[in-house]
């Protein structure tokens, strides 16, 4: 009887923690509402586009349970900023006022050092993907970020190319009326002194400029062994083209602007060759990647870039934190400060205190296939 | 590195003044500011490209295209000014109707072709796409060199229709005298819609080499221009053709040479710059006529 009895409890303590797995995990019944502020058309369209696709992703594999938020309902509420800082505004002013959990974005910088203020005074956590300008995280105490800086990046793609291409001299064509571009000059400029390697002309652009050729000829005549590209994707494909049309023959380097596929279908042959430091790698061997990139191809006919890459990840901490109790928004802001390593596409992640994120950055060459570790 | 920055300006000013010149002769004929001109240069280039991708080739696809970029002016001349005309609605209320056919424009443009940046079909321009022109120190794409021809026989063109056909002298009579064209038998209202097809045609023919040149076509394209576009018509002189194209290639010169010796940061600064002080010396324009004040 008695040895019954002990039967009988020892198959409760196995069975016990398999109902609740069976049920769904202990956050099983509870939806938790997380704001997506992503700019899907204007001229971020491309990037925003990719993080809404990895956030329907997401949604498919946590239904699926290939996320594991711990039995919680995570619903993702995309709304299109369409690259107009007025109406990232208005929508975390909305999400900072209808219950929303956690705000997830914006897309762009120079939006997030607007907007972020505005989330920080309502108490709003905010997660932000793809942000890598400098000071994003020193905005308020729950402002974290899991895109990697571009200062986290760029001197260490620097300090390989140097040590590659032994470059003495170098000039930089950058965006001088965006945050994002205007960072990625300053980090690159600073990236070239610590590598002793002298920068001979710099060279600006405005965004949505299409024509680089007076700009580029100017380089052309300075002869610098190396050409510096502080660009977003659409300006950086014609500066490429267009370098390589002025006969500028010397090695190109960018930052994460340049880290999507589609710069290598647009730039075509130019891109051959352009190292980029980045965040992601699509070919990297972190657990779930390879399942991600071939759910996503399936999904949307084309490989993830870093944007829908980092975004996804995102889902995935929001998921781990959920999973650890987290459904409001100073539980995330708690939470996300004692998360341990959480294993995501981009590899494994933690947030710093700083609340920027500790991650592996990706150095890698344009090569006629698509891109191979630098 | 200035004879090609100066060839550069030269390639630039070319397609400066193709969209400027239209422009200016509707400026001329009407006396109004026809702001759905850049729209009219956008949606051509995007027809141009669904007809490159339907198949056609590149100069058949072209030539269609700047036929319909003349139709759709003579629909924006039916829509947005013939009714007003009627009613001697004078100039500004024509201006804001012809914002809001740009606008709708742009609405149809979006819903077919969708946001961001598109590019016509590789391999669309052949052997023109590749390799460089050598001529001294000079250095040039094949493509340079016929959108160049292309943008100066269209402009020869025009000015052979202006000073040595019937229509050329109808416009002109027009632009003169719209009463007093009445009057000698002309018809106003045909004159008017072959003005706004040359102008839209012109405009259109524009947005397809820009679109070729840079390998970009955006909804955008047609605000990018529009105020160089403006900026010319005025330095030239309002409704003057020569004085156009005399901009145009100004503004090109302007815009590479500040990047050369002053910084591509104050480029749009420096070439408005520029502008401004030609209108304080010239009020009217380099070829514009003097304006006559009269008791």
């Amino acid at each position: 009887m008695q040895l019954r009895s002990f039967t009988f409890i020892g198959l409760l303590a196995v069975l016990a923690p398999l109902a609740t797995l069976a049920a769904g995990g202990p956050m099983t019944g509870k939806t938790v509402k997380i704001g997506v502020v992503a700019d899907v058309t204007g001229s971020a369209g491309a990037y925003g586009t990719s993080q809404k696709n990895a956030y329907d992703l997401a949604t498919d594999d946590l239904k699926a349970g290939r996320i594991d938020a711990g039995g919680a309902t995570l619903t993702f509420d995309i709304e299109d900023a369409a690259s107009d800082p007025a109406q990232v505004i208005n929508l975390i002013q909305k999400f900072s006022t209808d219950g929303t959990a956690l705000l997830l974005g914006p897309t762009l910088s120079a939006e997030a050092k607007k907007a972020d203020p505005i989330a920080v005074k309502a108490n709003l956590t905010v997660l932000a993907t793809s942000n890598t300008a400098q000071g994003i995280t020193a905005q308020g105490p729950c402002v974290f970020r899991n895109s990697l800086a571009e200062e986290q990046v760029v001197p260490e793609a620097m300090s390989k190319a140097a040590r590659a291409w032994h470059p003495k001299t170098a000039a930089i064509i950058y965006g001088d009326d965006n945050q994002f571009t205007k960072t990625d000059f300053e980090i690159f400029k600073n990236a070239l002194e610590r590598e002793h390697i002298a920068l001979v002309d710099t060279e600006t652009y405005h965004t949505g400029d299409v024509d680089f050729k007076a700009q580029l000829t100017n380089i052309a005549s300075k002869k610098p062994d190396m050409l510096v590209v502080g660009s977003l994707l659409e300006e950086a494909v014609k500066i490429v083209v267009q370098a390589k049309q002025s006969g500028i023959k010397t090695h190109l380097i960018g930052g994460n602007g340049l880290n999507s596929p589609k710069f290598i279908s647009l730039a075509g042959d130019a891109g051959t060759g352009v190292v980029i430091g980045a965040a992601y790698y699509l070919g990297n061997n972190y657990a779930g990647n390879r399942g991600f990139v071939d759910r996503y191809k399936k999904k949307f006919g084309t490989g993830p870039d870093q944007f829908a890459a980092q975004a996804y990840a995102a889902a995935q901490i929001v998921a781990s934190a959920v999973k650890n109790g987290a459904t409001a928004s100073d539980q995330f802001c708690a939470t996300f400060k004692k998360l341990n390593v959480v294993q995501t596409v981009l590899g494994p992640v933690a947030f710093q205190g700083s609340r920027d994120v500790r991650a592996a950055s990706a150095i890698v060459r344009v090569t006629k296939n698509g891109f191979a570790y630098f | 590195m200035l004879a090609q920055q100066l060839a550069n300006g030269l390639f630039l000013g070319a397609v400066y003044a193709l969209f400027a010149i239209g422009y200016t002769l509707v400026f001329g004929v009407l006396d109004i500011l026809n702001l759905a001109h850049a729209a009219i240069f956008m949606a051509t280039a995007f027809a141009a490209i669904a007809l490159v991708g339907a198949g056609l080739p590149l100069a058949l696809a072209i030539a269609i295209a700047v036929v319909f970029a003349g139709l759709l002016g003579i629909a924006l001349d039916r829509v947005a000014f013939a009714p007003l005309r009627a009613r001697n609605a004078g100039t500004l209320v024509p201006l804001i109707s012809s914002i809001g056919v740009a606008i709708a424009i742009g609405g149809v443009a979006r819903g077919l072709f969708g946001p961001g940046e598109h590019r016509f079909p590789s391999g669309t321009l052949g052997p023109l796409g590749e390799g460089r022109i050598h001529l001294g120190a000079l250095a040039f794409s094949g493509l340079d060199i016929v959108i160049l021809g292309v943008a100066l026989a269209l402009m020869g063109t025009l000015a052979y229709v202006m000073r040595a056909t019937s229509l050329g002298r109808a416009i002109r009579a027009v632009a003169e005298d719209r009463v007093a064209a009445a009057l000698l038998g002309l018809d106003l209202e045909r004159t008017i819609a072959l003005t706004f097809f040359i102008a839209s045609a012109l405009g259109g023919a524009a947005g397809i080499l820009i679109g070729l040149q840079y390998d970009s076509v955006s909804l955008e394209m047609g605000s990018r221009i529009e105020l160089k576009g403006l900026a010319i018509v005025i330095l030239g002189g309002m409704g003057s053709i020569t004085g156009a194209v005399i901009g145009a290639f100004i503004l090109g010169a302007v815009e590479v040479l500040s990047v050369a010796y002053i910084t591509s940061s104050y480029r749009d600064a420096v070439a408005f710059g520029v502008m401004f002080a030609i209108l304080v010396l010239r009020p009217s324009g380099l070829l514009g006529k003097r304006a006559l004040r009269t008791a």
